[in-house]
């Protein structure tokens, strides 16, 4: 049976919005699910070399005053990291990451090696709307 | 199964998903299910009251038998079966 497909719009570029879309992934590489990921805008900023799982670089999407408690609960939980979330479902299921090329640009990264290993390639918005089409669950973070 | 039973089940693999948070016990779960036979039963302890329904379900969309939970002190024990 062909495997059910998740594609991800990854708009965020913060810590909250990224550690959630990490447990979301580990949900779908359960399932045995193929995911695509497509990192737009803010999304990009995160994946660069020098951000990546540096939280002290990362902004809260809610809730700002709340980040020093939010951070230190998770660390308390021994909850992954959301890099260590993506890493994970790599592992375990077929995880593409897709840098969209504009929001690379925006950061000052054009080429992939700009950005942390957890990113396949770099692509254009023909390819996020051809595998939006395509999948079986659609979410945009 | 009723919890006598499931106390009394022959388990082949223990998962100690404990020190985890969802989606940890579930990860835990399907990483070990590879290593186990068809027929063979598997445990999952855990804290986490996500993984009460979380397995269920995870069981049910791959076939697996989901056989209960057993509560212990501050943990239980989630049972089910490989297909």
């Amino acid at each position: 049976m062909e495997p059910k497909k998740l594609c991800l719009a990854l708009y965020t570029g913060s810590v909250d919005k990224l550690t959630a879309a990490g447990v979301i992934l580990g949900g779908a590489a359960a399932d045995d699910m193929k995911v695509d990921i497509y990192v737009l805008l803010q999304g990009a900023r995160a994946f660069r070399k020098d951000i990546g799982d540096n939280s002290d670089k990362l902004p809260m999407a809610e809730n700002a005053d709340l980040r020093e408690g939010f951070l230190q609960s998770l660390k308390n939980l021994k909850v992954k990291t959301w890099v260590e979330f993506f890493k994970e479902a790599k592992a375990i299921t077929d995880v593409k990451i897709h840098i969209c090329g504009l929001a690379g640009k925006v950061w000052g990264g054009e080429k992939l090696d700009d950005f942390i290993d957890l990113a396949d390639d770099i692509c254009g918005i023909s390819a996020y709307i051809t595998s939006a089409q395509e999948a079986d669950v659609n979410l945009f973070i | 199964m009723t919890t006598e039973e499931l106390k009394n089940v022959v388990v082949a693999k223990s998962v100690d998903a404990r020190g985890t948070a969802c989606p940890g016990p579930l990860l835990e779960a399907k990483k070990a299910i590879g290593t186990i036979k068809a027929g063979d039963v598997m445990e999952i302890l855990s804290a986490d009251e996500g993984t009460k329904s979380d397995i269920p379900k995870w069981c049910g969309k791959q076939g697996h038998e989901y056989l209960g939970a057993v509560e212990e002190n501050g943990y239980f024990k989630v049972y089910m079966k490989k297909k």
